[in-house]
């Protein structure tokens, strides 16, 4: 893409910089996350060799991570800045769908209490899927309850986040050998974040939402639509 | 519990540079959209540092962390931090007799935060033999 950039889309848009950015920039780094910043890099180990071969004696491919692409050009800058915005706006304000089914539940409810007080985070939970961005599958999915996890799983409007929580929702848990109930309820939606534990404390849980949001800002929205 | 007087009695105490980076820690709003004022106890190698204010603060909200890293992450505290901003202990790791004895064989030699999202992400694989044999065909010249 970034070749492709590079040739023609400057003198379409006139790569000039006072085009670009259409928030002050103090504003920019401030309060939005840029999605291209390279995370963790003072606690990752550094000096990977480049050229080194894979286990299987392969020549390694690198792919860079979201995180690690960087901007080239007018339009990456002004794509990456609406990606920014439409990110941030997505992350500050998620209201989860609470698909409480065992224990998990009430560490769930938990997390709505004062002493971890989701609501300071923008996190309200919504009664309707049709309302609601993220889905929090808390406890044991049973065979007969699946259909339903999926009907209002395709009820929720795109775009649509799913956290696992718990054991017996990530692979079936204490109950993986029983007859009826589902081994992890990734067989039946997509899963974004899988939070362990049986049950998960209510701070793992904020924690997987953290990890959440965390995905969401390197989501590269209007990048991939102008890819396409 | 914030206070227009608490907010302006910090804000005094802490300058407004101080002020403007710790609303700007509220972008992955995890942590600090608050106006806090402490004693800076130590600065940990990864260049966090840690804060602490025991009489005007409420419970539990008396010790905090300024991250390093923009792209923070409650792992990013080292495990003796982590047992002092979580009121495990009083005196800070560096002055604690528990955790004077060092690292020990067993223990990594450093702390490694969460690598979800990066390069050494933790990868699933199946150690069980597939209990599906899959059959390759073979056609017979003509």
């Amino acid at each position: 893409m970034l070749p492709l950039l590079k040739s023609h889309i400057p003198r379409r848009l006139g790569a000039r910089p006072q085009l670009i950015p259409s928030f002050p920039h103090s504003y920019q780094s401030a309060s939005f996350s840029s999605s291209v910043i390279k995370s963790a890099s003072a606690l990752e180990p550094h000096g990977r060799p480049s050229q080194s071969l894979t286990a299987s004696g392969k020549v390694r491919k690198e792919v860079p991570l979201p995180s690690e692409e960087k901007k080239e050009g007018a339009m990456q800058y002004v794509l990456t800045t609406l990606d920014q915005v439409a990110n941030w706006a997505r992350q500050s304000s998620l209201w989860p769908m609470t698909f409480g089914l065992a224990c998990c539940a009430v560490e769930m409810m938990h997390l709505s209490t004062p002493r971890y007080d989701q609501d300071r985070l923008g996190i309200i939970f919504r009664a309707s899927p049709r309302q609601s961005d993220v889905m929090i599958v808390a406890g044991t999915l049973t065979n007969k309850m699946a259909p339903a996890l999926r009907q209002v799983y395709d009820q929720m409007p795109d775009p649509r986040w799913v956290i696992s929580m718990g054991s017996c929702a990530n692979g079936g848990g204490y109950y993986h050998y029983s007859y009826s109930v589902v081994r992890g309820c990734d067989r039946i939606v997509p899963v974004d974040v899988y939070v362990p534990g049986c049950p998960p404390t209510s701070e793992a849980l904020m924690y997987g939402i953290f990890q959440l949001q965390k995905k969401m800002r390197q989501t590269r929205i209007t990048r991939m639509w102008y890819r396409r | 519990m914030s206070t227009i007087l608490r907010t302006l009695r910090n804000l005094r105490r802490i300058g407004f540079k101080e002020y403007g980076h710790q609303m700007q820690l509220t972008r992955s709003c995890s942590h600090l959209g608050d106006t806090k004022a402490g004693t800076l106890i130590a600065t940990d190698k990864y260049g966090n540092k840690y804060y602490e204010n025991m009489e005007e603060e409420l419970p539990l909200r008396t010790r905090w962390v300024d991250y390093k890293n923009p792209d923070f992450d409650p792992t990013q505290i080292e495990p003796g931090w982590h047992a002092w901003i979580s009121y495990m202990i009083d005196a800070p790791p560096t002055a604690d007799k528990i955790l004077q004895t060092g690292i020990r064989k067993w223990e990594l030699p450093e702390h490694r935060p969460n690598q979800t999202l990066s390069r050494a992400a933790y990868k699933p694989y199946s150690t069980v033999r597939p209990k599906v044999s899959a059959w390759t065909p073979v056609a017979a010249q003509r």
